[in-house]
């Protein structure tokens, strides 16, 4: 894993949002052969959106053969709701940017059979050749998409009930009318996010440093879904240093030292052509290697230790859960009668 | 993901990096309008589910979009007075479509034609004409009659201002004298030919003084009819403006003038704004022009009732003209004009004034320390809202007709604004460029119509 920490949210923001852009141009996508971006919403995201639309305007980047999908959306309300993550995404991104609407995915929260809408979603991704890079915001509590404390970390797209604490949290921009508020949404599962060829993580502001030790820190946890992310071959989570309050100074440091010697050596991308590329039509891969395939120098693309270690099989997970999935029987249960 | 289907006749035209006027503020928000529809797009709806982007992106450099302007009280414009018929009376129409397309460049994209104290023959010739003219939608007719508004002949003959003595007659049996008066066919809805759908009046508004014989009793009977009951040339007092609020008056034409001054014993049809009874608020047209009343006259009306404050012009035909003396109307009268001013001649009666909507914008805007989309408010939203049209006109929201302005806000030396416009557009076409704009946003270009 990767660790990156800048000063401010600000910078933090930058750094990822520069990292896309680099990653989008060297992949130099096409429309048969598009770079396929994974995108979250929240309120640390907003600011990544933002360098990229000026990035955009001042042309250094085009999303013109990008495709995108997004981790969420709420169940019944309008896709023109103000608060729906369809608003969300136009405001701050694809109303100011060359994203085309056909390449872009977000999940109909008004679908009729939304278990259908969720299976459809992960063939779409599918169809599209995998996600190169997922990008994501974290809650408080350590979860990623609405994937919340309790949910599995084999979890595919599926219909989600939204804690009490979220729906509580949530109110706010619903008029503080609890009526309105979306119980249920739409999300894409742990699983989904960690099968991306990589993955990019924003955690910004102090309220979030306890979900940052415990999934930097501490063991992989369904409790804290992003710890996650320990199982996946190339993650990498960039900070601010509010959120870095409740690290270890020594794992602050570490992390600190290893990105200033990468910066020294030339060496800040460590991925592999594979995962640099994405997977490149056989043909074009010939044309490029002409002759024997050649090896990157040093790296080998490592194997996700998630679809090897956790090898249950799709079909088995069910479409639907239920939060909060984990219910701890009563001790007193276990106890028998005499 | 089903892929767009172009039809090919989609022209959707993006507004960048400019500030709409929505409500009393302006907003840092993109707009699109479709020349198609001619309405303002719902664009994230568009572009979600029709998989539509722009066909041009219009970088505004942080202009001001506001929609058009709406005049309520226009007696006529360049050198054409609505209340004059010519001698060969076919000839009225011809005219009146030049002056439809000369009026749009001022930036009033839909207006009232106002015709002032007649006889019935002038209603009867002119109001055929006068009627809503926005049915087909095109750019290029220019301003956008929304109706008339007759002003008169049912006012007081002691408050007649320049409307002359011998038209003025009393509405003595009610609604019947109207209709006698300006043609059954002008008053009443019409079904129309082609769909068979209720078209509204040729008359939208009328202007008459609530305490002359039964004038107030006939309040009912014009709403009903969709027309708007405004009271102005009026020696009403406070209890007889309430009454006609009660009756469902909803306007006030040209506020002080015209009307028993405010007094404190009895504050007269000035005294409906105050929150009183109970009844609704009138809306009220106020001429920023200068001459008509004191700059701090226009303040206190303002602050008494924001949400009904209308800008007016109340322009006569010679708007544009050089000074002079000019014909009038067909009992012979002359106008004299000395640059804004218009006198009745040989008399010090201000006839009417020669100002332009957006000039009464600016001088509001300077007199009173509003704001832009205040001021901007006056002469769009508002008069919207008081002819029954809101969200339709003087709306940026999605499915409001795309009639805009786009202004530039300037700003002199001596702290002095100005709001100039620099394009004009109709039915989600531009109708006139004053100055030049750059047509698209930075690179990389937006490439439209390519689908994947
Ligand atoms: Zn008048």
């Amino acid at each position: 894993m990767r660790l990156i920490i800048r000063d401010d949210p600000v910078s933090a923001s930058s750094y990822i949002a520069n990292y896309i852009i680099e990653r989008i141009n060297n992949f130099n996508p096409t429309k048969e052969h598009p770079f396929v971006l994974g995108l979250p919403t929240g309120s640390s995201p907003v600011s990544v959106y933002k360098v990229l639309v000026e990035r955009y305007k001042a042309g250094d980047v085009s999303f013109e053969n990008v495709v995108t999908f997004n981790m969420d959306e709420y169940i019944g309300i309008p896709r023109e709701h103000p608060q729906s993550y369809h608003t969300y995404m136009y405001d701050h991104f694809f109303s100011h940017v060359n994203v085309h609407p056909s390449n872009i995915h977000i999940l109909n929260g008004n679908a009729i059979d939304p278990e259908t809408e969720c299976v459809q979603y992960e063939a779409a991704i599918k169809a599209a050749g995998g996600i190169d890079l997922f990008l994501g915001g974290i809650g408080p509590d350590g979860h990623i998409a609405f994937n919340e404390p309790g949910s599995s970390l084999l979890s595919r797209t599926r219909v989600k009930t939204l804690a009490y604490d979220t729906i509580l949290a949530n109110s706010r921009f619903f008029g503080n009318d609890l009526e309105k508020v979306p119980k249920m949404a739409l999300t894409v599962g742990v699983q989904t996010i960690l099968e991306a060829r990589e993955v990019v993580i924003i955690i910004t502001g102090a309220h979030k440093s306890m979900a940052l030790k415990k999934c930097v820190e501490d063991g992989v946890n369904h409790m804290w879904t992003l710890s996650s992310l320990q199982l996946h071959p190339h993650p990498m989570i960039v900070v601010d240093e509010d959120a870095t309050l409740e690290l270890q100074v020594k794992t602050v440091k570490y992390f600190k030292s290893i990105e200033a010697v990468a910066t020294s050596q030339g060496f800040e991308q460590i991925l592999p052509s594979k995962v640099r590329t994405g997977p490149r039509p056989r043909a074009i891969a010939k044309k490029i290697g002409a002759g024997p395939e050649i090896q990157e120098p040093g790296i080998l693309e490592p194997q996700p230790v998630t679809s090897t270690l956790l090898t249950a099989p799709a079909n088995e997970y069910p479409v639907r859960s239920h939060t909060p999935e984990l219910i701890p029987d009563r001790m007193g249960s276990r106890i028998t009668a005499h | 993901m089903p892929s767009a289907i172009p039809t090919g006749n989609e022209r959707i035209t993006k507004f960048t990096n400019c500030r709409l006027v929505k409500g009393d503020e302006l907003v840092e928000q993109d707009l699109w309008v479709s020349s198609e529809t001619g309405k303002i797009v719902r664009s994230q709806e568009v572009f979600y589910g029709k998989h539509e982007v722009p066909d041009n992106i219009i970088n505004l450099g942080g202009r001001i979009i506001s929609p058009g302007l709406i005049d309520v009280q226009l007696n006529g414009a360049f050198g054409f007075n609505f209340s004059t018929i010519p001698d060969d009376v076919s000839s009225y129409g011809k005219v009146l479509k030049q002056v439809n397309k000369s009026l749009v460049q001022t930036g009033v994209t839909s207006y009232l034609p106002t015709l002032t104290s007649s006889r019935p023959e002038v209603y009867h010739q002119a109001l055929p004409f006068l009627g809503p003219s926005g049915g087909p939608r095109r750019a290029e007719d220019g301003a956008e009659s929304l109706g008339a508004h007759c002003e008169g002949p049912f006012i007081s003959p002691t408050k007649n201002g320049i409307h002359p003595v011998e038209v003025i007659v009393p509405a003595v049996n009610g609604f019947s004298d109207l209709e006698k008066m300006y043609g059954a066919s002008n008053i009443y809805p019409t079904v129309s030919p082609i769909d068979g759908a209720l078209l509204p009046p040729k008359i939208r508004k009328i202007t008459a003084a609530p305490e002359i014989a039964k004038m107030t009793q006939t309040i009912p009977e014009l709403i009903s009819r969709g027309i708007i009951y405004s009271m102005g040339h009026t020696e009403a007092t406070y209890e007889e403006a309430s009454a006609a609020v009660a009756a469902g008056g909803t306007m006030i034409t040209h506020l002080f003038n015209a009307m028993r001054p405010l007094h404190h014993r009895n504050p007269g049809v000035f005294g409906v704004l105050g929150l009183a009874e109970s009844l609704p608020r009138p809306y009220f047209g106020v001429i920023a022009d200068g001459i008509h009343l004191h700059p701090t006259s226009i303040k206190i009306a303002f602050n008494a009732h924001p949400d009904g404050f209308i800008l007016v012009t109340d322009a006569m035909h010679l708007v544009g003209l050089p000074d002079g003396v000019y014909e009038w109307n067909n009992d012979g009268e002359r106008l004299v004009k000395t640059g804004p001013s218009l006198t009745l001649e040989g008399t010090n009666k201000i006839a009417g004034s020669s100002i332009t909507l957006i000039e009464c914008v600016t001088n509001f805007l300077n007199w009173s320390g509003a704001s832009v989309p205040q001021a901007l408010k006056a002469v769009t939203a508002t008069p919207a809202a008081m002819l029954g049209l809101g969200g339709v006109k003087g709306s940026l929201e999605g499915d409001a007709d795309a009639d805009l302005v786009i202004i530039d806000e300037e700003i002199d030396e001596s702290g002095m604004k100005n709001l100039r416009i620099d394009q004009v557009w109709k039915f989600g076409n531009s109708t006139h460029w004053f100055v030049a704009i750059e047509e698209d946003i930075g690179q990389p270009k937006m490439k439209s119509g390519e689908l994947i």
